[in-house]
């Protein structure tokens, strides 16, 4: 019954239908783009790794092996990407700290990308002192460096991984509250706005049902293109000990332990290194052809 | 008996030092069933007159009193039902990301009509679309489907008194006549009021029975269908207008004795 005529029809017959067509079309146009598939890929291909990290790990990521043996081992067929100190296999570490990353990634974006856009949507819409005190809030916010207040959070709520995404979380929304506030300042004044108010729509329906489908993709975008930056907040803070605790596999902590010994075994810091690039890469790429095909007024 | 009376009507935008006064003290009456135009150039305030009555301008001085009853600020949800107004633009007025049933479905909603499958139905037969148009995105519509699509979701909540922004300027000549008639036709199915704003002449001359013209805010005269069509107009200024909309009138050439 799905098709593509049935997708793409000029008349669909539901809601339903109308809704799978314009997200097939939004597809499509993502689909053009070369760039923004291979980031696509990438973090397809990372969500897959999580997923069946037990089937693809060929070792234990935290119990290593031989410690007399097997520790600091280069790049060999049996260890794909070397050993660390501890003589555990760093293939199977970067395979299983690809669910830690997907957790920081989604949380992150759970937690912040709401905050941001009802913050600043409901400033933007409403003006006046609602905006300056929203504002006001997202200013302090922001005026703070990033990694000190996620620090002060994470030291507050005590160390471990989900503190430290409610610290990344807690510092990343004032991005999106300014960016939602200038997309709904344009958004506000519009006739389509004018009219839903002319039938007597509240606020909250019309900020909702209406403001923040339009300020969404361009948030997304943001929060898409701000991910790199994420996960090295996430491995920043697990470097000074208040994000993943050992033995956790997070690729920041992998680096900041083979940080001791960089020079002479440069697989321990450096395989982890290329993993947290890549996915940053896939990142990227992805929101920067989302950009372009959820853009609403740039499509026909 | 007046449906709607405006009285000294002021409109200030702005505050302290850069005010612009829109409208400064503009009057005039609408009976029921009529259709009155305003007519004026770009920045005249004809439009300006109509987002004060639906609460979108400010009302800065004088009264705005529909059946008799002067308008409360914010307007209340039993205004909304009687006054709805189509916009200029049709390729702004509606949301980029609501499918027409969504648009149509969301005044009955917040309105709590019921059988709202049957109405939006009726709705769409009424301005000449049919069901092949429900579910489609606005960049899938032309501008003259949406500008239906607008004049619908105005009606659906059934009002009394239609306020019409130059609802055709945005259209080309032949979607123009189209749009007209179907106003044209909705007003006598369902003996609405409207209040047309247009600055094209012969528009407010096909649909209006009285219309005021105005410029620079203020009123220049009122005058009735029957006066514009013998061009029986007191002020040059409207007579200035009646010239320019018979369009460009190139001067013969004379040729002169050498």
């Amino acid at each position: 019954m799905i098709s593509r005529e049935w997708l793409l029809t000029d008349q669909p017959g539901s809601r339903r239908q109308a809704r799978y067509g314009q997200a097939f079309r939004t597809w499509l146009s993502l689909r053009s783009n070369r760039l923004a598939m291979v980031g696509f890929w990438i973090i397809a291909a990372l969500i897959g790794i999580a997923i069946f990290a037990p089937w693809i790990a060929p070792y234990d990521p935290v119990v290593g092996g031989d410690l007399r043996l097997d520790r600091l081992i280069g790049p060999s067929w049996d260890h794909l990407m070397g050993t660390d100190d501890q003589a555990r296999d760093i293939f199977s570490r970067v395979v299983y700290g690809a669910r830690l990353t997907l957790l920081v990634v989604a949380l992150v974006a759970v937690i912040a990308t709401p905050i941001g856009l009802a913050v600043g949507t409901t400033a933007g819409y409403f003006g006046g002192w609602v905006d300056v005190v929203l504002m006001r809030i997202t200013d302090i916010f922001l005026a703070f460096p990033r990694l000190i207040l996620a620090l002060a959070f994470a030291s507050a709520l005590g160390p471990g991984i989900e503190n430290a995404i409610i610290a990344i979380a807690i510092t990343s929304w004032p991005p999106y509250a300014r960016l939602a506030r200038a997309e709904t300042l344009t958004i506000r004044e519009t006739d389509y706005i004018n009219a839903i108010r002319l039938q007597g729509a509240s606020s909250p329906r019309i900020i909702w049902g209406h403001v923040v489908p339009l300020c969404l993709s361009s948030v997304i975008v943001r929060v898409t293109l701000d991910m790199a930056g994420i996960i090295l907040t996430a491995a920043g803070l697990g470097f000074l000990g208040l994000g993943a605790q050992p033995p956790q596999p997070e690729w920041g902590a992998m680096i900041a332990a083979g940080r001791r010994f960089i020079i002479d075994f440069w697989w321990v810091a450096t395989m982890p290194g290329i993993a947290i690039f890549i996915v940053s890469l896939g990142f990227n790429l992805l929101g920067d052809g989302l950009r372009d095909a959820l853009d609403p007024k740039g499509r026909k | 008996m007046n449906l709607i009376e405006i009285s000294n009507l002021d409109v200030t935008f702005g505050s302290f030092a850069n005010t612009v006064a829109a409208v400064r003290d503009v009057s005039f009456n609408v009976a029921a069933g009529e259709a009155f135009g305003i007519v004026g150039e770009s920045g005249s305030g004809k439009s300006t007159v109509l987002r004060a009555i639906c609460g979108l301008a400010p009302v800065t001085g004088g009264t705005i009193r529909i059946d008799g009853q002067p308008l409360k600020t914010p307007r209340d949800a039993g205004f909304y039902r009687r006054v709805q107004m189509v916009f200029q633009d049709p390729y702004a007025s509606l949301h980029p990301r609501h499918t027409v049933d969504r648009v149509l479905a969301e005044p009955l909603a917040i309105h709590g009509f019921a059988n709202a499958e049957t109405r939006i139905e009726q709705a769409l037969a009424d301005v000449g679309l049919g069901h092949g148009f429900r579910f489609r995105y606005p960049h899938q519509l032309s501008g003259g489907q949406r500008q239906r699509v607008a004049i619908a979701r105005a009606l659906i909540l059934e009002p009394k008194i239609l306020l019409l922004d130059e609802p055709t300027s945005a259209l080309d000549a032949s979607i123009q006549a189209e749009v007209l008639n179907l106003l044209d036709r909705l007003r006598s199915e369902r003996g609405l009021t409207y209040i047309l704003v247009s600055h094209d002449l012969a528009v407010v001359a096909h649909m209006c029975e009285r219309l005021l013209v105005m410029q620079h805010g203020r009123t220049v005269e009122e005058l009735t269908r029957a006066e514009l069509q013998g061009r029986r107009a007191q002020q040059p200024y409207t007579r200035a207008l009646l010239v320019a909309s018979q369009g460009y009138v190139g001067q013969t050439p004379t040729l002169e004795k050498a």
